[in-house]
Protein backbone atom coordinates (compact mmCIF):
# COMPACT_ATOMS: atom_id res chain seq x y z
CA UNK A 1 0.00 0.00 0.00
CA UNK A 2 3.00 2.44 0.63
CA UNK A 3 3.40 2.04 -3.38
CA UNK A 4 0.16 3.58 -3.93
CA UNK A 5 0.27 6.30 -1.79
CA UNK A 6 3.97 7.10 -3.38
CA UNK A 7 1.75 6.99 -6.66
CA UNK A 8 -0.96 9.20 -4.85
CA UNK A 9 2.02 11.61 -3.90
CA UNK A 10 4.12 11.92 -6.68
CA UNK A 11 1.31 11.94 -9.38
CA UNK A 12 -2.74 12.39 -8.62
CA UNK A 13 -1.69 15.00 -5.69
CA UNK A 14 -2.50 18.61 -7.00
CA UNK A 15 -0.28 21.17 -5.36
CA UNK A 16 -3.20 23.05 -4.26
CA UNK A 17 -4.24 20.28 -1.91
CA UNK A 18 -0.65 20.70 -0.05
CA UNK A 19 -0.84 24.69 0.02
CA UNK A 20 -4.43 24.29 0.98
CA UNK A 21 -2.66 22.43 4.70
CA UNK A 22 -1.08 25.87 5.16
CA UNK A 23 -4.40 27.04 5.68
CA UNK A 24 -4.73 25.88 9.38
CA UNK A 25 -3.71 29.00 9.91
CA UNK A 26 -7.02 30.67 9.40
CA UNK A 27 -7.16 29.54 13.35
CA UNK A 28 -5.98 33.38 13.69
CA UNK A 29 -8.37 35.08 11.90
CA UNK A 30 -9.94 37.13 14.71
CA UNK A 31 -13.74 36.38 13.62
CA UNK A 32 -14.38 33.53 10.99
CA UNK A 33 -16.78 30.60 10.80
CA UNK A 34 -13.35 28.40 11.15
CA UNK A 35 -15.06 25.15 9.59
CA UNK A 36 -13.91 26.47 6.38
CA UNK A 37 -10.51 25.77 6.93
CA UNK A 38 -11.54 21.99 6.88
CA UNK A 39 -14.10 22.88 3.29
CA UNK A 40 -10.80 23.97 1.68
CA UNK A 41 -9.30 19.61 2.71
CA UNK A 42 -12.23 19.14 0.78
CA UNK A 43 -11.68 21.19 -1.83
CA UNK A 44 -7.99 20.26 -2.09
CA UNK A 45 -9.64 16.39 -2.64
CA UNK A 46 -11.98 17.04 -4.95
CA UNK A 47 -8.35 18.91 -7.03
CA UNK A 48 -6.87 15.53 -6.48
CA UNK A 49 -9.80 13.68 -7.72
CA UNK A 50 -10.33 15.60 -10.91
CA UNK A 51 -6.64 15.93 -11.80
CA UNK A 52 -7.15 11.91 -11.70
CA UNK A 53 -9.68 11.79 -14.14
CA UNK A 54 -7.88 14.37 -16.33
CA UNK A 55 -4.51 12.17 -16.53
CA UNK A 56 -6.52 8.87 -17.12
CA UNK A 57 -5.02 7.91 -13.43
CA UNK A 58 -7.52 5.26 -12.98
CA UNK A 59 -6.81 3.69 -16.51
CA UNK A 60 -2.97 3.92 -15.44
CA UNK A 61 -3.65 1.88 -12.00
CA UNK A 62 -5.37 -0.60 -13.44
CA UNK A 63 -2.51 -1.68 -15.29
CA UNK A 64 -0.06 -1.93 -12.30
CA UNK A 65 -0.02 -5.57 -10.48
CA UNK A 66 -2.66 -4.16 -7.86
CA UNK A 67 -6.15 -5.59 -7.33
CA UNK A 68 -9.24 -3.01 -8.20
CA UNK A 69 -10.33 -2.74 -5.25
CA UNK A 70 -6.85 -1.23 -3.73
CA UNK A 71 -7.49 1.81 -5.94
CA UNK A 72 -9.88 2.88 -3.56
CA UNK A 73 -8.38 1.66 -0.49
CA UNK A 74 -5.16 3.84 -1.47
CA UNK A 75 -7.41 6.88 -2.29
CA UNK A 76 -9.09 7.06 1.04
CA UNK A 77 -5.79 6.23 2.97
CA UNK A 78 -3.62 9.50 1.01
CA UNK A 79 -7.35 11.47 2.38
CA UNK A 80 -7.71 10.26 5.90
CA UNK A 81 -4.13 11.45 5.83
CA UNK A 82 -4.73 14.91 4.42
CA UNK A 83 -7.67 15.44 6.79
CA UNK A 84 -5.44 14.73 9.54
CA UNK A 85 -2.54 16.91 8.65
CA UNK A 86 -5.00 19.44 7.92
CA UNK A 87 -6.64 18.95 11.49
CA UNK A 88 -3.06 18.57 13.48
CA UNK A 89 -1.61 21.33 11.98
CA UNK A 90 -4.73 23.55 12.87
CA UNK A 91 -4.41 22.57 16.58
CA UNK A 92 -0.74 24.81 16.94
CA UNK A 93 -2.66 27.70 15.72
CA UNK A 94 -5.88 27.09 18.19
CA UNK A 95 -3.10 26.96 20.96
CA UNK A 96 -1.90 30.60 20.24
CA UNK A 97 -5.52 31.51 20.39
CA UNK A 98 -5.72 30.42 24.00
CA UNK A 99 -2.22 31.25 24.72
CA UNK A 100 -2.97 34.80 23.91
CA UNK A 101 -5.56 37.01 24.89
CA UNK A 102 -7.36 37.39 21.43
CA UNK A 103 -10.66 38.46 21.60
CA UNK A 104 -13.38 35.66 21.25
CA UNK A 105 -14.52 34.66 17.51
CA UNK A 106 -17.69 36.46 17.04
CA UNK A 107 -18.87 34.85 13.65
CA UNK A 108 -18.90 31.49 15.06
CA UNK A 109 -17.19 28.58 17.11
CA UNK A 110 -14.21 29.14 18.85
CA UNK A 111 -11.54 27.56 17.86
CA UNK A 112 -11.53 24.84 20.99
CA UNK A 113 -11.63 20.88 21.32
CA UNK A 114 -15.41 20.98 20.49
CA UNK A 115 -14.89 22.87 17.20
CA UNK A 116 -12.56 19.44 16.05
CA UNK A 117 -14.57 17.34 17.09
CA UNK A 118 -17.36 18.93 14.90
CA UNK A 119 -14.81 19.55 11.85
CA UNK A 120 -14.06 15.20 12.17
CA UNK A 121 -17.72 14.83 12.05
CA UNK A 122 -17.90 17.61 8.79
CA UNK A 123 -15.02 15.74 6.98
CA UNK A 124 -16.56 12.44 7.64
CA UNK A 125 -19.40 13.36 5.81
CA UNK A 126 -17.86 14.43 3.09
CA UNK A 127 -15.70 11.61 3.08
CA UNK A 128 -19.04 9.47 2.54
CA UNK A 129 -21.20 11.78 0.36
CA UNK A 130 -18.45 12.87 -1.99
CA UNK A 131 -16.15 8.84 -2.45
CA UNK A 132 -19.72 7.00 -2.50
CA UNK A 133 -20.58 9.38 -5.13
CA UNK A 134 -17.84 9.75 -6.80
CA UNK A 135 -17.05 5.86 -7.50
CA UNK A 136 -20.48 5.45 -9.04
CA UNK A 137 -18.94 7.33 -11.60
CA UNK A 138 -15.32 8.73 -11.38
CA UNK A 139 -15.89 10.75 -14.56
CA UNK A 140 -18.74 12.32 -12.71
CA UNK A 141 -16.58 14.37 -10.15
CA UNK A 142 -17.44 17.73 -10.36
CA UNK A 143 -21.31 16.61 -9.45
CA UNK A 144 -19.96 14.64 -6.46
CA UNK A 145 -18.38 17.27 -5.27
CA UNK A 146 -21.47 19.62 -5.50
CA UNK A 147 -23.34 17.16 -3.37
CA UNK A 148 -21.05 16.72 -0.83
CA UNK A 149 -20.45 20.44 -0.82
CA UNK A 150 -24.02 21.43 -0.35
CA UNK A 151 -24.17 18.80 2.52
CA UNK A 152 -21.08 19.77 4.52
CA UNK A 153 -22.37 23.60 3.72
CA UNK A 154 -25.87 22.80 5.42
CA UNK A 155 -23.78 21.15 7.94
CA UNK A 156 -21.61 23.75 8.74
CA UNK A 157 -24.47 26.69 8.77
CA UNK A 158 -26.23 24.57 11.37
CA UNK A 159 -23.22 24.17 13.28
CA UNK A 160 -22.59 27.85 13.33
CA UNK A 161 -26.15 28.75 13.71
CA UNK A 162 -26.13 26.37 16.96
CA UNK A 163 -23.62 28.89 18.95
CA UNK A 164 -25.53 31.36 18.75
CA UNK A 165 -29.55 30.17 19.07
CA UNK A 166 -28.93 27.00 21.78
CA UNK A 167 -28.17 27.77 24.99
CA UNK A 168 -26.07 25.32 26.03
CA UNK A 169 -24.07 25.28 22.68
CA UNK A 170 -23.75 29.07 23.25
CA UNK A 171 -22.75 29.22 26.67
CA UNK A 172 -20.78 25.57 27.36
CA UNK A 173 -19.54 24.64 23.95
CA UNK A 174 -18.64 28.28 22.08
CA UNK A 175 -16.31 28.92 25.05
CA UNK A 176 -12.49 29.07 25.21
CA UNK A 177 -10.44 26.27 26.47
CA UNK A 178 -9.94 24.79 28.88
CA UNK A 179 -13.08 26.49 30.23
CA UNK A 180 -16.23 23.22 30.10
CA UNK A 181 -13.67 20.79 29.17
CA UNK A 182 -15.69 17.46 30.24
CA UNK A 183 -19.09 18.31 27.13
CA UNK A 184 -16.45 19.40 24.58
CA UNK A 185 -14.08 16.18 25.27
CA UNK A 186 -17.73 14.28 24.90
CA UNK A 187 -18.16 16.38 21.54
CA UNK A 188 -14.25 15.50 20.47
CA UNK A 189 -14.53 11.82 21.43
CA UNK A 190 -18.32 11.95 19.54
CA UNK A 191 -16.21 13.43 16.22
CA UNK A 192 -13.90 10.99 16.37
CA UNK A 193 -16.64 7.96 16.35
CA UNK A 194 -18.24 9.17 13.81
CA UNK A 195 -15.15 10.16 11.42
CA UNK A 196 -14.50 6.58 11.54
CA UNK A 197 -17.75 5.47 11.02
CA UNK A 198 -18.76 7.67 8.41
CA UNK A 199 -14.96 7.51 6.60
CA UNK A 200 -15.50 3.74 6.73
CA UNK A 201 -18.70 3.00 5.73
CA UNK A 202 -17.88 5.42 2.96
CA UNK A 203 -14.77 3.08 2.42
CA UNK A 204 -16.37 -0.24 2.21
CA UNK A 205 -19.31 1.21 0.20
CA UNK A 206 -17.10 2.83 -2.23
CA UNK A 207 -15.37 -0.64 -2.59
CA UNK A 208 -18.25 -2.41 -3.59
CA UNK A 209 -19.25 0.44 -5.98
CA UNK A 210 -15.94 0.66 -7.95
CA UNK A 211 -15.47 -3.14 -8.03
CA UNK A 212 -18.61 -3.16 -9.98
CA UNK A 213 -18.23 -0.39 -12.24
CA UNK A 214 -17.40 -0.83 -15.76
CA UNK A 215 -14.39 1.49 -16.83
CA UNK B 1 1.02 -24.35 -23.42
CA UNK B 2 -1.35 -21.50 -23.52
CA UNK B 3 -1.08 -18.50 -22.05
CA UNK B 4 -4.20 -17.26 -22.12
CA UNK B 5 -7.04 -18.80 -23.25
CA UNK B 6 -10.87 -17.64 -23.60
CA UNK B 7 -13.67 -20.13 -23.49
CA UNK B 8 -17.23 -18.01 -23.59
CA UNK B 9 -16.66 -14.80 -22.80
CA UNK B 10 -20.19 -12.94 -22.82
CA UNK B 11 -20.76 -9.31 -22.03
CA UNK B 12 -24.11 -7.39 -23.06
CA UNK B 13 -24.45 -4.01 -23.28
CA UNK B 14 -27.64 -2.20 -24.55
CA UNK B 15 -26.50 -2.00 -28.24
CA UNK B 16 -23.59 -4.74 -28.39
CA UNK B 17 -23.05 -8.19 -27.24
CA UNK B 18 -19.79 -10.48 -27.31
CA UNK B 19 -20.93 -13.84 -27.66
CA UNK B 20 -18.98 -16.46 -26.81
CA UNK B 21 -15.47 -15.30 -27.86
CA UNK B 22 -13.13 -17.98 -27.12
CA UNK B 23 -9.57 -18.21 -28.39
CA UNK B 24 -6.04 -19.72 -26.97
CA UNK B 25 -2.79 -17.93 -27.87
CA UNK B 26 0.58 -20.38 -27.21
CA UNK B 27 3.72 -18.91 -25.92
CA UNK B 28 6.13 -17.50 -27.82
CA UNK B 29 3.61 -16.63 -30.88
CA UNK B 30 2.37 -13.10 -31.95
CA UNK B 31 -1.80 -13.58 -32.39
CA UNK B 32 -3.48 -10.59 -34.75
CA UNK B 33 -6.86 -9.59 -33.13
CA UNK B 34 -8.80 -8.19 -35.85
CA UNK B 35 -11.58 -6.73 -36.46
CA UNK B 36 -13.70 -3.48 -38.04
CA UNK B 37 -14.04 -0.28 -35.28
CA UNK B 38 -16.79 -0.92 -33.05
CA UNK B 39 -16.45 -4.82 -33.57
CA UNK B 40 -15.10 -5.84 -29.78
CA UNK B 41 -11.66 -5.90 -29.89
CA UNK B 42 -11.15 -3.19 -26.98
CA UNK B 43 -14.56 -4.33 -25.13
CA UNK B 44 -12.79 -7.87 -25.64
CA UNK B 45 -9.63 -7.17 -24.51
CA UNK B 46 -11.04 -5.02 -21.18
CA UNK B 47 -13.10 -7.81 -20.07
CA UNK B 48 -9.60 -9.92 -19.86
CA UNK B 49 -8.53 -7.31 -17.68
CA UNK B 50 -11.24 -6.94 -15.99
CA UNK B 51 -11.68 -3.33 -17.03
CA UNK B 52 -15.60 -4.59 -17.62
CA UNK B 53 -17.03 -7.18 -16.11
CA UNK B 54 -17.74 -10.32 -18.36
CA UNK B 55 -21.45 -12.05 -17.85
CA UNK B 56 -19.88 -15.30 -18.23
CA UNK B 57 -17.27 -17.08 -19.42
CA UNK B 58 -13.96 -18.15 -18.36
CA UNK B 59 -10.51 -16.63 -19.02
CA UNK B 60 -6.96 -17.99 -17.90
CA UNK B 61 -3.96 -16.59 -18.10
CA UNK B 62 -0.74 -19.14 -17.37
CA UNK B 63 -3.41 -21.73 -16.84
CA UNK B 64 -4.96 -19.64 -14.06
CA UNK B 65 -8.46 -17.74 -13.42
CA UNK B 66 -7.08 -13.78 -13.90
CA UNK B 67 -10.27 -12.77 -11.07
CA UNK B 68 -8.08 -14.64 -8.39
CA UNK B 69 -4.69 -14.34 -9.91
CA UNK B 70 -5.40 -10.83 -10.41
CA UNK B 71 -1.99 -9.63 -8.88
CA UNK B 72 0.18 -12.57 -9.48
CA UNK B 73 -0.95 -12.15 -13.17
CA UNK B 74 -0.42 -8.84 -13.78
CA UNK B 75 3.33 -9.05 -12.81
CA UNK B 76 3.87 -10.89 -15.68
CA UNK B 77 1.65 -9.37 -17.79
CA UNK B 78 2.29 -5.75 -20.01
CA UNK B 79 -1.12 -3.82 -21.11
CA UNK B 80 -0.20 -1.17 -23.94
CA UNK B 81 -3.25 0.70 -24.99
CA UNK B 82 -2.13 2.52 -28.35
CA UNK B 83 0.37 5.35 -26.74
CA UNK B 84 1.09 6.52 -23.03
CA UNK B 85 -1.83 8.97 -22.73
CA UNK B 86 -1.88 9.02 -18.92
CA UNK B 87 -0.25 11.86 -16.69
CA UNK B 88 1.35 13.44 -20.22
CA UNK B 89 2.72 16.71 -18.60
CA UNK B 90 4.76 14.79 -16.33
CA UNK B 91 8.51 14.07 -16.98
CA UNK B 92 8.91 9.77 -17.93
CA UNK B 93 10.90 9.48 -15.13
CA UNK B 94 8.36 10.26 -12.53
CA UNK B 95 6.13 7.96 -14.17
CA UNK B 96 8.98 5.30 -14.20
CA UNK B 97 9.80 5.98 -10.80
CA UNK B 98 6.09 5.06 -9.69
CA UNK B 99 5.80 2.24 -11.98
CA UNK B 100 8.84 0.44 -11.19
CA UNK B 101 8.08 0.10 -7.18
CA UNK B 102 4.84 -2.15 -8.04
CA UNK B 103 6.91 -4.71 -9.67
CA UNK B 104 9.43 -7.20 -7.93
CA UNK B 105 11.00 -8.52 -10.81
CA UNK B 106 12.05 -4.87 -12.28
CA UNK B 107 15.29 -4.89 -14.27
CA UNK B 108 16.34 -1.42 -14.27
CA UNK B 109 19.10 -2.46 -16.86
CA UNK B 110 16.56 -3.48 -19.33
CA UNK B 111 15.08 -0.57 -18.72
CA UNK B 112 17.72 1.60 -19.60
CA UNK B 113 18.33 -0.43 -22.75
CA UNK B 114 14.91 0.05 -23.80
CA UNK B 115 15.78 3.62 -23.17
CA UNK B 116 18.62 3.30 -25.18
CA UNK B 117 16.96 1.05 -28.32
CA UNK B 118 14.08 3.01 -28.60
CA UNK B 119 16.10 6.25 -28.19
CA UNK B 120 14.17 7.78 -26.03
CA UNK B 121 14.91 10.53 -22.96
CA UNK B 122 12.68 10.03 -20.13
CA UNK B 123 13.64 13.90 -18.99
CA UNK B 124 10.41 14.59 -21.63
CA UNK B 125 7.06 14.75 -20.67
CA UNK B 126 4.59 12.10 -22.39
CA UNK B 127 3.25 15.29 -24.92
CA UNK B 128 6.66 16.21 -25.85
CA UNK B 129 6.84 12.79 -27.39
CA UNK B 130 5.68 11.47 -30.53
CA UNK B 131 2.95 8.91 -31.07
CA UNK B 132 5.05 6.34 -32.17
CA UNK B 133 7.87 7.40 -29.09
CA UNK B 134 4.62 7.39 -26.65
CA UNK B 135 4.55 3.40 -27.59
CA UNK B 136 7.65 2.35 -27.16
CA UNK B 137 8.07 4.10 -24.02
CA UNK B 138 4.71 1.53 -22.91
CA UNK B 139 6.66 -0.70 -24.28
CA UNK B 140 9.86 -0.02 -22.35
CA UNK B 141 7.30 0.11 -19.06
CA UNK B 142 5.94 -3.35 -19.75
CA UNK B 143 9.10 -5.11 -21.02
CA UNK B 144 11.30 -3.48 -18.13
CA UNK B 145 9.26 -5.90 -15.33
CA UNK B 146 9.72 -9.28 -17.92
CA UNK B 147 6.30 -9.78 -19.15
CA UNK B 148 5.88 -12.45 -20.49
CA UNK B 149 2.51 -11.88 -22.57
CA UNK B 150 1.68 -8.52 -24.10
CA UNK B 151 -1.59 -7.31 -25.04
CA UNK B 152 -1.69 -4.38 -27.58
CA UNK B 153 -4.17 -2.79 -27.87
CA UNK B 154 -4.22 -1.05 -31.64
CA UNK B 155 -0.20 -0.04 -30.65
CA UNK B 156 0.34 0.84 -34.37
CA UNK B 157 -2.89 3.06 -35.16
CA UNK B 158 -1.46 7.08 -36.26
CA UNK B 159 1.94 6.00 -36.60
CA UNK B 160 3.80 6.62 -40.20
CA UNK B 161 4.13 3.26 -42.18
CA UNK B 162 8.50 3.59 -41.28
CA UNK B 163 7.67 3.60 -37.64
CA UNK B 164 5.18 0.90 -37.91
CA UNK B 165 7.90 -1.31 -39.65
CA UNK B 166 10.47 -0.56 -36.49
CA UNK B 167 7.64 -1.61 -33.85
CA UNK B 168 7.34 -4.72 -35.82
CA UNK B 169 10.86 -5.55 -35.99
CA UNK B 170 11.22 -5.16 -32.29
CA UNK B 171 7.53 -7.38 -31.84
CA UNK B 172 9.74 -10.39 -34.42
CA UNK B 173 12.45 -9.54 -31.58
CA UNK B 174 10.58 -9.85 -28.90
CA UNK B 175 8.85 -13.22 -29.68
CA UNK B 176 12.35 -14.78 -30.75
CA UNK B 177 12.83 -14.23 -27.09
CA UNK B 178 9.53 -16.48 -25.91
CA UNK B 179 7.01 -13.18 -25.26
CA UNK B 180 4.00 -13.93 -26.19
CA UNK B 181 2.30 -10.90 -27.95
CA UNK B 182 -1.76 -10.16 -28.32
CA UNK B 183 -1.97 -7.09 -30.70
CA UNK B 184 -5.60 -5.69 -31.99
CA UNK B 185 -5.38 -3.97 -34.88
CA UNK B 186 -7.31 -3.13 -37.59
CA UNK B 187 -4.42 -2.15 -39.75
CA UNK B 188 -4.29 -5.86 -41.38
CA UNK B 189 -1.13 -5.45 -43.69
CA UNK B 190 0.77 -5.36 -40.20
CA UNK B 191 -0.02 -8.58 -39.51
CA UNK B 192 1.12 -9.93 -42.47
CA UNK B 193 4.11 -9.21 -41.50
CA UNK B 194 4.76 -10.32 -38.09
CA UNK B 195 1.14 -12.48 -36.92
CA UNK B 196 1.42 -16.42 -36.78
CA UNK B 197 -2.13 -16.91 -35.85
CA UNK B 198 -5.26 -14.16 -36.14
CA UNK B 199 -8.58 -14.15 -33.97
CA UNK B 200 -11.07 -12.13 -36.09
CA UNK B 201 -13.72 -10.69 -34.39
CA UNK B 202 -17.26 -9.19 -36.18
CA UNK B 203 -20.00 -7.78 -34.67
CA UNK B 204 -19.28 -9.30 -31.04
CA UNK B 205 -18.58 -12.96 -32.85
CA UNK B 206 -14.98 -14.26 -32.95
CA UNK B 207 -15.52 -15.68 -36.72
CA UNK B 208 -12.27 -17.37 -37.20
CA UNK B 209 -9.06 -17.94 -34.54
CA UNK B 210 -6.56 -20.04 -36.55
CA UNK B 211 -2.79 -19.88 -37.80
CA UNK B 212 -2.95 -16.71 -40.84
CA UNK B 213 -2.18 -18.62 -43.96
CA UNK B 214 -4.58 -21.97 -43.01
CA UNK B 215 -7.07 -18.30 -43.00
CA UNK B 216 -6.12 -16.49 -45.96
CA UNK B 217 -5.93 -19.69 -47.95
CA UNK B 218 -9.76 -20.58 -47.74
CA UNK B 219 -10.26 -18.01 -49.69
CA UNK B 220 -9.68 -16.84 -53.21
CA UNK B 221 -9.69 -13.11 -54.68
CA UNK B 222 -11.88 -13.08 -58.17
CA UNK B 223 -12.36 -10.06 -60.18
CA UNK B 224 -15.46 -10.12 -62.27
CA UNK B 225 -16.87 -7.79 -65.06
CA UNK B 226 -20.41 -6.73 -65.07
CA UNK B 227 -21.14 -9.04 -67.42
CA UNK B 228 -19.49 -12.05 -65.29
CA UNK B 229 -21.71 -11.19 -62.29
CA UNK B 230 -24.56 -13.17 -62.97
CA UNK B 231 -27.47 -14.38 -60.62
CA UNK B 232 -25.70 -17.86 -61.36
CA UNK B 233 -22.42 -16.72 -59.43
CA UNK B 234 -23.83 -14.47 -57.12
CA UNK B 235 -24.79 -17.12 -54.21
CA UNK B 236 -20.79 -18.43 -54.01
CA UNK B 237 -19.37 -14.71 -53.93
CA UNK B 238 -18.95 -13.30 -50.48
CA UNK B 239 -19.31 -9.44 -49.84
CA UNK B 240 -19.42 -8.11 -54.03
CA UNK B 241 -18.41 -4.66 -54.21
CA UNK B 242 -17.94 -2.29 -56.51
CA UNK B 243 -14.21 -2.19 -57.84
CA UNK B 244 -12.51 0.35 -60.95
CA UNK B 245 -12.54 -2.17 -63.45
CA UNK B 246 -15.97 -3.73 -62.54
CA UNK B 247 -16.76 -6.05 -59.20
CA UNK B 248 -14.37 -7.92 -56.46
CA UNK B 249 -15.58 -10.43 -54.05
CA UNK B 250 -13.91 -13.66 -52.04
CA UNK B 251 -14.82 -16.78 -52.18
CA UNK B 252 -14.24 -20.04 -50.67
CA UNK B 253 -11.39 -21.60 -52.03
CA UNK B 254 -13.33 -24.69 -53.08
CA UNK B 255 -15.89 -23.15 -54.50
CA UNK B 256 -13.19 -20.86 -57.07
CA UNK B 257 -12.71 -24.44 -58.88
CA UNK B 258 -16.72 -24.67 -59.71
CA UNK B 259 -16.42 -21.16 -61.66
CA UNK B 260 -14.92 -19.68 -64.63
CA UNK B 261 -13.76 -16.44 -63.21
CA UNK B 262 -9.78 -15.32 -62.54
CA UNK B 263 -8.93 -16.03 -59.27
CA UNK B 264 -6.26 -15.04 -57.14
CA UNK B 265 -4.63 -15.38 -53.90
CA UNK B 266 -6.28 -13.26 -51.26
CA UNK B 267 -4.34 -11.20 -48.47
CA UNK B 268 -5.59 -10.63 -45.29
CA UNK B 269 -7.52 -6.68 -46.43
CA UNK B 270 -9.25 -8.19 -48.61
CA UNK B 271 -10.84 -10.92 -46.88
CA UNK B 272 -11.71 -8.62 -44.10
CA UNK B 273 -13.00 -5.97 -46.02
CA UNK B 274 -15.22 -8.37 -48.43
CA UNK B 275 -16.23 -10.39 -45.19
CA UNK B 276 -17.44 -6.60 -43.69
CA UNK B 277 -19.36 -6.47 -46.64
CA UNK B 278 -21.46 -9.60 -46.48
Amino acid sequence: MKNMLYKEIKLVTHPTTLIFLSLSAMMLIPNYPYYVTFFYSALGIFFMCLNGRENHDIFYTMTLPIRKKDIVKGRFLFVIAVELVQLLAAIPFALIRRTFTIPDNEVGIEANIAFFGLSLIMLGLFNLVFFTRYYKDPNKVGFSFALSSIIIAVYMILAETSVHVIPFMRDCIDTKDPQFLFPKLIFLTAGIIIYICTTYLGYRKSIKLFVALDL
Amino acid sequence: MNVLSIKNLCKSYESFNLNNVSFDIKKGTIMGFIGRNGAGKTTTLKSILNFVHPDSGEILFFGKSFSENEFEIKQKLGFVSGGIDYYSKKKLRTITNVTRRFYKSWDEKAYDEYLKLFKLNDNKNADQLSAGMRVKYSLALALSHNAELLILDEPTSGLDPVSRDDLLDIFLTLCDKGITILFSTHITSDLEKCADTITYIKNGTIIASTDINTFTSKYKLVELTKEQLTDHIKPVLIGYKRSKSGYTAIINTEDSKKINVKCSDADLESIMIHIEKE
